[in-house]
């Protein structure tokens, strides 16, 4: 298959799970609301019924994107390091500690809060790696306690350190404004993320697909067994992929920290946004220029959801089931069952033998 | 009569536009065994997928004992009392042997299983069949001849009256096809079908009484095998006459020392050894073959001279270099290739693109590499180029290898070891599920390694692969080296078989005098 035909398959089939996902929410908002239409309505438009919540929007593609990106190299490696959540904190901590030395004051603010970012992350990324390669420890496992122990760390030193009273302990002081981003339309979310954003988006392409480490990494996902006989180190590969999928996760958690939308340090700031990364990827099949926009659509439902909440007569724990649904459908869609049920359902029956052989 | 099975006007196009079958007609005579050869791609597995409800056809009927059924599944296959065994064992390796056989249709004691119930109804069936096989012992812990056996049992404790058998005799020793044979008989002289798929030919001749040939997605035609040759039915595989002959080394050309193995020994993956004390020696333009029944130790002695497994004890040098204990890619650059036994759990990475297949062991080389960059240009050029000299049937170097057929994807890592003009090559089962006409490829190629000067070191389950290509021959028992020869006429497989399965040793006077 050419790589056009690919893209218009693929692309094709993301479509039609988006399309299922909105029918499943139809019906279930028909259950729960009084005023299915005019509810159904404001989870489809709302996103863009103004430039705030279209920033909203942006910025948690942003986000999400990032978090895939984070993702999509472990996941290429067949690893399954689950750690991008405890970078996040980690990185934003980092980024924190920058932002109110000395330097937080300077032009070098955001740069080296940013390097500091992804420095933490890198070593939270390391950490299972190296214990999966030298001691044969699961990442699945070391990653997800990592998560905790960094997590609850940033909170420390939250509380300890660096707790603004005015805020009852649960958010730092304001950052010096050299140390948030540039808001590129004013009073949104829309800033200097974006370019972060994109910018890695093409720094995760160029490693996967046009240098000898990102050959390697793939083909050690592919097959482990292939790539130690082709006298590829797997091992370094391995480790070497969850650093820089750490690294990445740190710079999200930068981007957390020094974006408009926070300017500052808070507990749980990441908001269990990390892990949604882990479904942005699957649908991208891990490929880093699809991220973005899958992000983006997959961050236009979850925003409209959200404002359904606060919109219409829909309680937010119906949003929770609609969002679980969009997932499992999405990600189900790229299962082989899922191909053959989907096939089915269209009443295409070559596709459905070609899902099943 | 009416036939027992028949396949009529069978078509099947898969959705990528491949014609796998094209209006094929088979009939199939109750209490006969009928053979269906053919090339790799030529349709035959697709035509027995279709038959055993695997596969869907777009047109064409199947009909048994006269009536039309529709086969939507496996499961109504089963019900309708069709069996298959697939080349890989569907097999649960920690169950017992009466486990297996009687998993998804078990004997109840209350929500128990009724073990004794399970073994004996087991045991019975194996003795009916001359299937004999221990029906208490955990199959993980039985040779592959005798999982096979288990397979063939599954289906007829399912009451299958037609028994598929995909390609049964590729992994087994030749007194085990002898065995295989006599239950196969017995099956057929107690009313029972066999549809055999197969493509080597005398095993064909041998057990059949019906032969169809397929060639392209069309049946070329069906003969009577007592009316056959081996030669008549390769040309209506292949379409030509295929000449399945390797010259030996040249004599006359000074043989050097190449490659070392000094009291090699390798532990398998329970830590036991599998290979025990190996003393060989290759040397330069000549071609070792190792014969063994599978399991024997012959994949551990390749995977530690190919870097893939530790050595326990013993030394492996290469030239002046002590590789004993280095790394693949140390060895790589030490002059070292490897056809691996498995082209798809080894040899390849199915997602990856057959560019990027054929560079992977390349990655060092600034040809392709420069500064951690990848060349893409020249990479492509490179696949382009062997993709040609090979005459691999691909869409392009951007294809997935996974999307290739055995032979083409077999082609491919052929033509990546061979690319690096390796001074030493191991060959594990090169033509193993590979079509005649890559066969005849694939050993002349090795054959031109050969005289380029490489040492090779070949290992295979078909043993006529091993008599046709070897200058010296080593038997592999229990990982001992048990006998060793020069290829001669009085080496034929009945020889080697008496030593593969343990009944004789050579003096360590007749093996040294090969082994030198």
């Amino acid at each position: 298959m050419t790589q056009g035909r690919l893209i218009l398959s693929e692309t094709g089939r993301i479509v039609m799970a988006a399309i299922f996902a909105l029918a499943v929410t139809l019906v279930i908002i028909f259950f729960a609301s009084k005023t299915p239409w005019a509810t159904f309505e404001t989870f489809v438009t709302s996103p863009l019924s103004s430039k705030r919540t279209i920033g909203i929007w942006i910025d948690d593609s942003v986000k999400l994107a990032l978090a895939g990106l984070a993702f999509s190299l472990v996941f290429q490696a067949r690893q399954f390091a689950l750690g991008v959540q405890g970078q996040v904190y980690i990185g934003g901590l980092f980024a924190t500690l920058v932002a109110f030395s000395p330097l937080g004051t300077t032009w070098i603010a955001l740069p080296a809060g940013i390097l500091a970012a992804m420095i933490g992350g890198a070593v939270i990324g390391f950490i299972p790696g190296y214990a999966k390669s030298k001691l044969g420890a699961n990442e699945i496992v070391s990653s997800l306690m990592l998560n905790y122990i960094a997590y609850d760390v940033c909170n420390y030193v939250l509380r300890v350190y660096l707790a603004s009273l005015e805020s009852g302990l649960t958010t730092s002081a304001s950052f010096p404004p050299q140390s948030i981003y540039p808001a590129f339309i004013p009073r949104t979310r829309v800033d200097f993320g974006i370019v972060v954003a994109l910018a890695t988006t093409l720094v995760v392409w160029f490693l996967l697909y046009r240098t000898a480490w990102g050959l390697k990494l793939r083909l050690t996902g592919h097959n482990a067994r292939f790539a130690a006989y082709s006298g590829i180190r797997s091992s370094f590969i391995m480790v070497s992929a969850m650093t820089a999928a750490g690294a990445i996760g740190g710079l999200l958690g930068a981007v957390f920290v020094q974006g408009t939308a926070y300017g500052k340090l808070s507990i749980g700031f990441e908001a269990g946004m990390a892990f949604e990364g882990i479904l942005i990827t699957i649908v991208a099949r891990n490929r880093p220029l699809a991220i973005p926009f899958v992000a983006l659509g997959y961050g236009y439902l979850r925003q409209g959801a959200a404002l359904m909440n606060y919109r219409a007569d829909v309680p937010a724990e119906v949003i929770g089931i609609v969002q679980g649904i969009v997932i499992l459908l999405v990600a189900s869609s790229f299962t082989v069952p899922g191909k053959a049920m989907l096939a089915r359902l269209m009443g295409n029956r070559t596709a459905a033998s070609r899902a099943t052989s | 009569m009416t036939p027992f099975l028949q396949a009529i006007g069978i078509d099947k196009t898969y959705p990528g536009g491949v014609h796998a079958n094209q209006g094929i007609d088979l009939s199939v005579a109750r209490s006969t065994v009928h053979a269906v050869v053919g090339e790799n791609g030529a349709g035959k597995s697709t035509l027995m997928k279709i038959l055993f409800g695997v596969e869907q056809p777009n047109a064409g009927e199947i009909r048994l004992e006269g009536n039309p059924i529709v086969l939507p599944s496996p499961r109504a296959a089963i019900a309708a009392g069709i069996g298959m065994v697939f080349q890989h064992f569907s097999l649960v390796p920690s169950f017992t042997v009466a486990e297996n056989v009687v998993l998804g249709g078990e004997p109840r004691a209350g929500l128990k299983l009724d073990r004794k119930k399970a073994s004996d109804t087991v045991r019975e069936l194996a003795e009916r069949f001359r299937l004999p096989v221990d029906v208490d012992v955990p199959v993980e812990q039985l040779p592959v001849g005798q999982q096979q056996r288990v397979e063939i049992l599954k289906a007829l404790y399912r009451d299958a009256r037609l028994l598929i058998l995909d390609e049964p005799t590729a992994v087994l020793a030749p007194q085990e096809v002898v065995e295989l044979f006599a239950a196969v008989r017995s099956l057929t002289s107690q009313g029972r079908t066999i549809l055999f798929i197969a493509h080597k030919l005398p095993e064909v001749l041998e057990i059949s009484d019906t032969i169809s040939v397929m060639r392209g997605g069309k049946m070329v035609g069906t003969v009577a095998a007592k009316d056959a040759t081996e030669k008549s039915l390769a040309r209506m595989m292949v379409g030509r006459d295929v000449a399945l002959k390797i010259n030996r080394a040249a004599p006359g050309i000074p043989h050097t020392h190449l490659c070392r193995i000094s009291d090699l020994t390798v532990k398998n993956d329970h830590g036991l050894n599998a290979v025990s004390d190996v003393n060989l020696i290759l040397r330069t333009g000549e071609i070792v073959g190792i014969a063994g029944v599978e399991g024997n130790g012959q994949s551990e002695l390749f995977d530690a001279i190919g870097g893939l497994r530790p050595i326990a004890s013993g030394s492996v040098e290469l030239g002046k270099t002590d590789i004993t204990h280095i790394s693949v890619l140390e060895r790589r650059a030490a002059g070292m290739a490897n056809i691996p036994e498995d082209r798809i759990a080894t040899g390849s990475a199915g997602g990856a693109t057959v560019a990027e297949n054929i560079v992977a062991t390349e990655l060092t080389d600034t040809r392709f590499v420069r500064h951690g960059l990848l060349d893409l240009k020249s990479i492509r050029a490179h696949a382009v180029k062997l993709i040609e000299k090979f005459s691999v049937r691909v869409q392009g170097p951007e294809s997935a290898i996974g999307t290739l057929s055995g032979g083409n994807m077999q082609k491919v890592v052929v033509a990546r070891e061979l690319s690096s003009e390796p001074s030493l090559l191991l060959v594990s089962h090169p033509t193993r599920g590979v079509d005649l006409g890559a066969t005849e490829f694939i050993w002349q190629n090795i054959a031109k390694a050969r005289d380029a000067g490489a040492a090779v070191l070949l290992t295979s389950a078909d043993l006529s692969e091993i008599l046709a290509l070897a200058d010296r021959m080593i038997v592999l028992y229990r990982g001992r080296i048990v006998a060793a020869f020069v290829n001669s006429e009085e080496v034929t497989p009945e020889v080697l078989g008496s030593y593969m399965l343990g009944f004789a040793e050579q003096s360590a006077e007749e093996r040294n005098a090969a082994l030198a």
